[in-house]
């Protein structure tokens, strides 16, 4: 197998994709960024920093805990969590905006901005800018404001801006071409605080970097608790910066096996979907080539899924490449079967997980068969599900007012 | 020996030897429809336009302004492909064989067509424009096999140095020196700063150098004029042509466009 732990290239290609496709006024940030990382991530005060604001802020190291009730459901490999939804805000988006908020203030930017298409990263972005007493403006799909209320609310109490976008359809991607837009106008003072393994060079490295504590963790705990790697780790992908996060430092380990898991919406047959690794074809939006769901004449499809966070018709370019490579494997569930797994979780474990993370339980339906009861299996909870409350009230015909 | 010029090289160079300054006008292809497009283009250029800048809809389009990007979602609905802008320009040519055309867009639908984009210049397309390819690059390295079309490259405010020199070195036709740190149809010029990068700019190319985004009144065509090669209207004309669409007549354009017109060779 080609190596693929040395990526991005200085180009910041992972094999094919990758890159920086941006207009010219914004390359001049990429590379005052790709710099600036440079040159903190091997200087021990700003990972002193890091590594302090992760476990005093953050609440790290999140547990690795024991799924009793789901294993004994299955009747298959032993099924442990990975309790990203204890952080800090609820869920894994921490972890990044912790690193990038630091990043941001060493290149003396005074105005952060951010997409969010859950609500997560923008509570995680609006969270460090409090903290740090920055001006924070967060971009938002018209729809997202709707169904992810109670984080619009949040990113309001602590001092940002929400910026609802019409534009498009009006969700994440929309969300993500509006910040750009923002970026490109305040290119001097403003820090783009990008929420996942998406976009031009270098923030697919950036935030993968920042979001694999959670595989280092995973490396030490599983070997502490159940004396081994996993057999298997399996995560929800939208843009993919959880499961990159904790796919990244097992990369090496070809004996684990890596699941990613798209989101099917309302089946993969009816396009009514955001699974570009499974039903899409190489393309280039927001900065990067990766798998995209695009028709012939090159223009990005609508998508649908229940979940916010993963109704995105792109994916990191890292993900294209393992999917190409073999390492990882990518499979979608659809709504029915998210929301089915978010109440079974809810119910047999006491952990409500939030919408996009059910994606990842729901695979478990296909993926325990193949293993026996002494394989150990990591599901990895980015986060909680409270924000999800409404969606899911309203899929089950229940009314909250 | 004989030198062909290519009909983008022949315009810019017959402008020079006249001390004009040449007009390039922008209008999104299939806004309202292609029928209006190619009646625009003729208009355009009856009313003193040089060079065509034809942008080819995209649904993620994030350069653009409002303005542009609505324009851009109504080309859309009404399907306009790159495979119909081919057609287009191909009509375009029955009547006017002078006026280069280039077609200004991003660079996903340009690959979905990659194949097409290697005969366009025998249907009267001159060069393109992908705002969101790295500037340095050629049109071959990003999958694009055409040596008979022009590469124009933008170089912004934010360009330093080393990239003004290697971009300069892939460009061809000229180069795009975009005016502001913003999207198209912003409005924050300083004339001052455009007129040193400028400068700079050309220390590195003997391309000639036109001014864009965010050019709205004949002052500003004839301010930023005196400072370059020639200056690039978009924004304006793609309201304008929005707000004319409903009755069909685009008198008002044509005679802002010759006001404009005649501002420059002041």
């Amino acid at each position: 197998m080609d190596n693929l732990t040395d990526l991005p290239n200085a180009e910041g290609f992972f094999g094919e994709y990758g890159g920086k496709f941006v207009p010219e006024t914004l390359m001049f940030a990429l590379q005052e960024l790709e710099e600036t990382y440079a040159r903190l991530k091997k200087d021990p005060d700003f990972l002193k920093t890091f590594d302090h604001d992760l476990t005093q802020f953050v609440g790290r190291p999140s547990p690795l805990y024991f799924a009793e009730r789901l294993t004994q459901h299955y009747r298959g490999p032993q099924i442990w969590l990975k309790r990203e939804d204890l952080n800090h805000t609820g869920a894994h988006k921490i972890n990044n905006t912790v690193g990038q908020i630091l990043l941001a203030k060493a290149m003396g930017k005074k105005r952060i901005i951010a997409e969010t298409g859950a609500g997560q990263h923008g509570v995680a972005t609006a969270t460090v800018a409090a903290r740090l007493g920055l001006e924070c403006h967060i971009y938002m799909g018209a729809a997202d404001v709707q169904r992810q209320s109670l984080n619009v609310y949040r990113i309001k109490l602590l001092g940002a801006t929400v910026h609802p976008v019409d534009s498009g359809t009006a969700t994440l991607k929309d969300a993500l071409n509006e910040a750009l837009r923002d970026w490109v106008t305040n290119i001097d003072d403003t820090y783009y605080i990008i929420g996942s393994v998406t976009g031009p060079h270098p923030y697919p490295m950036i935030v993968r970097d920042f979001n694999s504590i959670v595989g280092r963790e995973l490396r030490e705990q599983s070997v502490t608790l159940f004396g081994g790697f996993p057999e298997a780790i399996i995560a929800c992908v939208g843009g993919g910066s959880n499961a990159m996060g904790i796919f990244y430092p097992f990369i090496k380990e070809t004996e684990v096996q890596l699941f990613g898991v798209e989101a099917a919406g309302s089946g993969i047959e009816t396009g009514k979907h955001a699974a570009p690794l499974n039903d899409g074809q190489p393309g280039i939006l927001h900065g990067a080539k990766s798998y995209l769901m695009q028709d012939k004449n090159g223009q990005v499809l609508d998508t649908h899924s229940i979940s916010a966070g993963l109704d995105y018709p792109g994916v990191g370019p890292e993900h294209s490449n393992l999917k190409d490579s073999g390492r990882a494997k990518y499979l979608a569930v659809n709504d029915e079967e998210a929301l089915r797994a978010f109440h079974m979780v809810t119910r047999l474990e006491g952990i409500m997980p939030a919408l996009e993370t059910a994606h990842a339980f729901a695979a478990l339906d296909y993926l325990t068969d193949t293993f026996s009861d002494t394989d150990n299996i990591v599901v990895n909870v980015s986060g909680r599900g409270d924000k999800d409350i409404n969606t899911v009230a309203t899929m089950d015909g229940i009314s909250l007012e | 020996m004989v030198f062909l010029l290519s009909r983008l090289e022949q315009k810019l160079s017959e402008l020079r030897v006249a001390s004009k300054k040449a007009l390039v006008a922008y209008l999104v292809a299939g806004d309202p429809d292609l029928e209006t497009t190619l009646e625009l283009m003729h208009g355009f250029v009856a009313s003193g336009v040089d060079i065509i800048e034809l942008g080819v809809p995209f649904t993620d389009p994030i350069a653009e302004g409002p303005i542009i990007q609505a324009a851009h979602d109504r080309a859309l609905q009404t399907s306009t492909s790159l495979d119909n802008i081919f057609d287009l320009v191909e009509e375009f040519r029955t009547k006017d064989s002078d006026t280069p055309i280039i077609l200004m867009g991003y660079i996903n639908t340009f690959l979905a067509n990659s194949l097409a984009l290697e005969s366009i210049h025998e249907r009267g397309t001159d060069a393109v424009l992908i705002v969101d390819i790295p500037g340095e690059s050629t049109l071959a390295q990003i999958g694009i096999n055409n040596t008979n079309i022009a590469s124009v490259s933008l170089i912004s405010p934010t360009t330093d140095r080393q990239r003004i020199e290697k971009i300069c070195q892939t460009s061809s036709g000229f180069i795009y020196y975009v005016t502001l740190r913003g999207v198209t149809g912003a409005s924050n010029l300083d004339v001052n700063e455009i007129e040193t990068n400028i400068t700079n700019i050309r220390m590195h190319t003997a391309l000639p150098v036109l001014a864009g985004f965010g050019i709205k009144t004949s002052v500003d065509a004839q301010e930023l004029s005196k400072v370059s090669d020639g200056v690039v209207i978009g924004s304006v004309l793609v309201d304008m042509i929005h707000q004319q669409s409903s009755q069909k007549d685009y008198k008002n354009i044509y005679t802002y466009l010759n006001e404009i017109s005649v501002a420059i060779t002041q």
